[in-house]
């Protein structure tokens, strides 16, 4: 089962757990991430840290950590500079970078691992709003890979150096997000889509763009949104969801253990929308 | 008959004036071959089948269902005369008992209902009739009576006092107490937070509840994005019924029709004011001493 909400810890995710970190200092981005690795290390995972500047600098990261000191020498961690891993520079190809992720978790895999643990500092993949926009909808194809692969992953942004509004289109791509987020999460699931959180004035604008970002699946022409972690939704929000699944020419299947959901949609005599249990 | 809507009110202060006006409206309706409709209160229904004696033409509704949300009301009475319209009909006639103090049922709501109606029935030929029992209605309900109705039943020339603006909400009951929840300009989030909260001990089923929530979060919302701030959030409760509130420092809509019908022109303040007016209880919207304030009721 993957971990879905916010969090102030990074240990005890799943191998499949996608969490999103903002911070605003180094140190401690550096101290959660080994612990994050630790942790996929204990799960058999192999260990990867991502992050600006060279080989040496990166194990310097890191080496706070005897566990992973030793794991790097061992092989069973590695570190790789930034500029290497996202090969084509500043704009990511969502769907290049998703190949070479499912690469290199094959390749653990065959090495004898349970899968492949990343913590990376993507700050510098953000920084204008065509990269932004590219990342976004790399993120959530990555969260729709790993529902299932033993992959899991720790993307951390440094807040002061992001833009406003930056960390919360960001965090609202993942399943798990530290404090100061998003108001919701859209996270992959393994047959359309799942909303985590409360979606209200807060989230008008970013909810649309999340939806346009994950370009969701239709399946037998429904899009289908599990809304069971959804504290909140008003009517703005809902019709943002049946615009978009409108937009796919799907109906729109709501799963919600509330009623609220389903007499919203019929005050508002929404067509094409089932809502189930 | 020609076509638009012709809205007039019947002031009567005995059974016999009752009929006198109401009677001569119905026939009137029957002998032109319109489709006419009662939907009187018990007593007014019992006194017109009485004066009409069997006639099958008449169709009666239950006021009750009928007058539950003028929102509602306004949705029914629209959906019935595109049909009779799209089936040919060139008149339709109507008798509607409007409920009001007298009979228990807070006002606001139903005058702006009586405002409101004149632009959202315009587009049908319908004849309304609005009977208003003197004995029994409160003054500013009979001011507020006059100001919304082109006509007056009995009177052959145009209502003076039309178009005058309406009465100011009447603060609620539990109004009285000091509010358990004061907040100013909180986010919606945490109006929700503190509602929850504040109705953990109120007996609400968990659709009333849900009800109770989404209003303070709409009214919030509305008054943090169409009002002037600072916008003052409060709540009462009594052991059943819950009552929250906003008021900012602007003078609110201007169009009567808001939260009466779904304005599809604008994707903001009507559809969401319009869906509490559909699922709470009771919904009060208008200008007083301390600013505009919307109030919601839900709940016994």
């Amino acid at each position: 089962m993957r971990t879905s909400g916010v969090t102030d810890v990074v240990v005890g995710m799943s191998t499949s757990d996608h969490l999103c970190w903002s911070f605003d200092d180094f140190t401690d981005f550096r101290a959660r991430a080994a612990e994050f690795l630790v942790d996929g290390l204990v799960r058999g995972q192999r260990a990867c840290y991502v992050a600006r500047g060279d080989a040496r600098e990166l194990a310097g990261h890191l080496a706070s950590s005897p566990v992973l000191a030793a794991a790097l020498r061992d092989g069973s961690a590695e570190v790789i500079p930034l500029e290497s891993r996202y090969r084509s520079g500043a704009t990511v190809s969502p769907n290049d970078q998703v190949a070479a992720y499912a690469e290199a978790t094959s390749a653990a895999l065959a090495d004898g691992f349970t899968g492949l643990r990343v913590a990376a500092d993507a700050t510098a993949l953000v920084s204008s709003p065509a990269s932004l926009d590219a990342f976004c909808r790399y993120e959530h194809l990555i969260d729709r890979y790993m529902t299932g692969s033993p992959f899991s992953a720790m993307c951390a942004y440094h807040r002061p150096e992001l833009a406003d509004g930056t960390v919360e289109q960001l965090a609202s791509m993942h399943p798990v997000s530290n404090a100061r987020g998003a108001p919701f999460r859209l996270h992959a699931t393994a047959d359309g889509l799942a909303l985590v959180g409360e979606i209200d004035r807060a989230s008008r604008e970013l909810l649309p763009l999340a939806l346009l970002r994950a370009e969701p699946p239709v399946d037998r022409s429904e899009l289908r949104v599990d809304a069971t972690g959804l504290r909140f939704i008003d009517h703005h929000g809902l019709l943002a969801l049946h615009d978009c699944a409108r937009s796919h020419a799907a109906t729109l299947v709501l799963r919600s253990e509330k009623s609220a959901l389903a007499r919203l949609v019929s005050i508002l005599g929404l067509e094409d929308v089932e809502c189930v249990r | 008959m020609t076509a638009g809507f012709f809205h007039e009110c019947a002031l009567y202060d005995s059974e016999d004036t009752f009929l006198a006006l109401a009677v001569p409206f119905v026939e009137d309706g029957l002998r032109a071959g319109h489709p006419t409709f009662v939907a009187c209160a018990e007593d007014n229904t019992a006194l017109l089948r009485g004066a009409l004696g069997r006639d099958d033409a008449v169709t009666y509704l239950p006021a009750a269902d009928q007058y539950a949300r003028p929102a509602d009301a306004i949705a029914s009475y629209r959906e019935i005369c595109a049909k009779l319209v799209s089936a040919g009909a060139t008149g339709i006639h109507v008798v509607g008992d409007v409920p009001h103090p007298g009979v228990g049922a807070p006002w606001d709501w139903w005058a702006r209902y009586e405002a409101a109606v004149n632009r959202a029935y315009a587009e049908f030929p319908l004849h309304g009739l609005c009977p208003y029992d003197t004995r029994t209605t409160p003054d500013y309900v009979l001011a507020d009576v006059a100001s919304t109705h082109p006509n007056v039943a009995g009177q052959g020339t145009p209502n003076p006092h039309y178009g005058a603006p309406l009465s100011a909400p009447r603060p609620d009951v539990l109004e009285q107490a000091p509010p358990l929840v004061e907040l100013v300009d909180p986010t919606p989030s945490a109006v929700r937070g503190a509602v929850l909260a504040a109705i953990a001990g109120v007996r609400l089923d968990e659709d009333s509840a849900h009800d109770a929530v989404y209003a303070a979060s709409e009214i919030i919302t509305n008054g943090l994005t169409h009002g002037v701030g600072p916008v003052r959030f409060r709540l009462w409760a009594d052991a059943a019924r819950v009552v929250v509130a906003t008021t900012d420092h602007g003078t609110g809509p201007s169009d009567p029709l808001v939260g009466l019908m779904p304005t599809e022109a604008t994707q903001t303040a009507g559809l969401g004011l319009w869906i509490l007016h559909r699922t709470c209880n009771y919904v009060s919207m208008g200008r007083g001493d301390d600013g505009f304030t919307v109030r919601v009721s839900v709940g016994a």
